[in-house]
């Protein structure tokens, strides 16, 4: 693969970033629930080695201005926040466990690509 | 067993009472047709904030199913909010076309055209223009025909509506000593908000029920939020038929990776030590260091909750006798910089996954109070407030 999503400085989490660069919470909240506790873990593992290093590149842009170039790279970030419950408190479970069905709870920003910096409500 | 006097909560207020509470207020049709007349078109209910209609012109259409009607809020050219039914004087048709729960648009020239035959309304609800106006017989009289206004009142930018013909009260005399408790606080500048929503099968006594307590939390929230707070309350006070109580942090839960991270770019958990520079003398009133937020509700179907930071609501809104539409609002301030934005995701995913939590017995417990099994449920002292909301209920439901 020649095609890199992510700017330089960020090949080791190239490889997740096709799966894991999604711009809307919605996206990013079903992702979860449709992976394995391992898919979870091994993209925890290799965003919180870059995690602060993203948020100091994507902060050179004032909100709602990211670049198409950094889009992914923020949109990984953001996944990451999605699971890392999951990893950290659920004990790896992708779901919430003993929750409501997650797939009935509806929110009114969750279509919006989260770059974009909009207020998530009217 | 110990006596009530030993206990907080009964000896501060003995006149609630320490008994069992009958389920029948959740499980019956007949009592839930009785609640829409008596509690939701004669108490003030909260509709809306201003700054979701900042502007002239701006309007937001709610659904209130509970009282088989529509609000139309609507900002005058004066500034003032105006409420009003949402059906034209003409052939009663909505005026505002909705396409939901929430229906949001804009006016220029702040007016309200049906979609029907144009027949267009002001701000002030005055039906302004009749396209034909010639065509109509003399019995009808232009003047007469405005929409159809609802009383409303804004407290700390609180959109509140009354549907009763006559309100027995004000909206600043309905809140009391609650309105006094809550003014102040930073509401409008905190307004970067999260708004979740979901119809629940159960009784809308048993979603507001399930929050309004902290006994829950070391059950319920295991997942989300292990060992962060504390299941006793602390300066629980009622005001009328309204309640309040601080929640408050164990302090001896350590923050994960990422949290951790997270609480270093921006404030947006609940579970990370706070100050109280935000707060109104009157919460948190001994600057408690290990206070968390507040958790209020407001009769009958709004529950407000102030933090450091923070604020967040949940309101439940019934359709039936065991269906409810919640909603669940979780309020910031705005990020300034794409880190802080990724902060508040962080936060609000977790609040999200609370809210799961919180969701996750509704529906069961509705069932299983249908069931008939059991007539009563018990509430302990720390769950004071579900025990004054069902007090108070009892007042409205047995008053003229």
């Amino acid at each position: 693969m020649t095609n890199h999503m992510l700017p330089p400085g960020f090949e080791d989490i190239e490889p997740f970033a096709a799966d894991w660069a999604l711009d809307t919470q919605d996206e990013r909240y079903v992702k979860r629930r449709n992976s394995s506790a391992e898919e979870i873990r091994s993209f925890y593992d290799a965003m919180l080695r870059h995690i602060e290093k993203i948020l100091d590149e994507v902060d050179r842009f004032p909100i709602g201005t990211l670049p198409e170039s950094h889009r992914p790279l923020y949109a990984m970030a953001l996944s990451l926040a999605e699971i890392a419950p999951h990893v950290e408190l659920y004990r790896g479970n992708p779901l919430v466990p003993y929750s409501f069905e997650e797939g009935r709870m509806r929110s009114w920003h969750g279509d919006q690509p989260t770059w974009q910096g909009k207020r998530p409500s009217p | 067993m110990k006596d009530a006097a030993q206990f907080r909560w009964a000896s501060k207020y003995p006149e609630l009472g320490t008994g069992p509470i009958s389920v029948e207020p959740c499980v019956s049709p007949a009592y839930f047709e009785s609640e829409r007349e008596k509690v939701f078109k004669r108490t003030w209910l909260k509709v809306g904030r201003v700054e979701e209609i900042p502007n002239a012109g701006d309007y937001k259409v709610k659904r209130i199913a509970v009282a088989g009607t529509s609000v139309i809020m609507i900002r005058t050219k004066e500034g003032a909010v105006r409420a009003f039914h949402n059906v034209c004087s003409h052939r009663g048709n909505t005026v505002v076309t909705e396409t939901g729960e929430e229906t949001f648009g804009s006016s220029r020239a702040a007016v309200l055209t049906c979609r029907f035959h144009g027949w267009v309304y002001d701000a002030q609800g005055a039906l302004i223009s009749v396209p034909e106006e010639e065509r109509f017989y003399s019995c009808f009289v232009k003047a007469d025909n405005g929409l159809t206004p609802i009383h409303v009142d804004v407290w700390e930018g609180f959109i509140f509506i009354n549907l009763a013909p006559r309100p027995e009260q004000n909206l600043k005399d309905y809140l009391g000593g609650y309105g006094d408790h809550f003014a102040g606080f930073p509401y409008g500048a905190l307004d970067y908000c999260f708004t979740y929503y979901t119809y629940l099968d159960c009784n809308w006594k048993i979603a507001h029920d399930a929050f309004a307590e902290a006994y829950h939390v070391p059950t319920i929230h295991a997942g989300s939020f292990p060992n962060a707070f504390t299941t006793g309350l602390q300066n629980v006070e009622l005001y009328g038929p309204h309640r309040t109580t601080a929640i408050c942090l164990t302090l001896g839960a350590a923050a994960t990776p990422v949290a951790t991270l997270a609480n270093k770019r921006a404030r947006g958990s609940l579970v990370a030590k706070a100050g109280s520079n935000m707060l109104p003398p009157t919460i948190n009133p001994d600057r408690r260091e290990d206070f968390a937020f507040e958790l209020s509700v407001t009769f009958p179907n709004f529950l407000l909750h102030v933090a450091e930071g923070i604020w967040f609501t949940h309101q439940f809104w019934p359709i039936s006798h065991n269906k409810t539409l919640w909603e669940g609002k979780y309020y910031l301030a705005a990020p300034k910089t794409y880190s802080e934005r990724w902060a508040l995701e962080h936060a609000q995913v977790l609040q999200r996954n609370a809210w799961l939590e919180d969701t996750a017995t509704m529906e069961a417990t509705q069932s299983a109070m249908e069931s008939g099994t059991k007539h009563y449920i018990h509430l302990q002292d720390e769950e004071i407030l579900i025990r004054h909301g069902y007090h108070i209920l009892d007042r409205y439901m047995a008053a003229e």
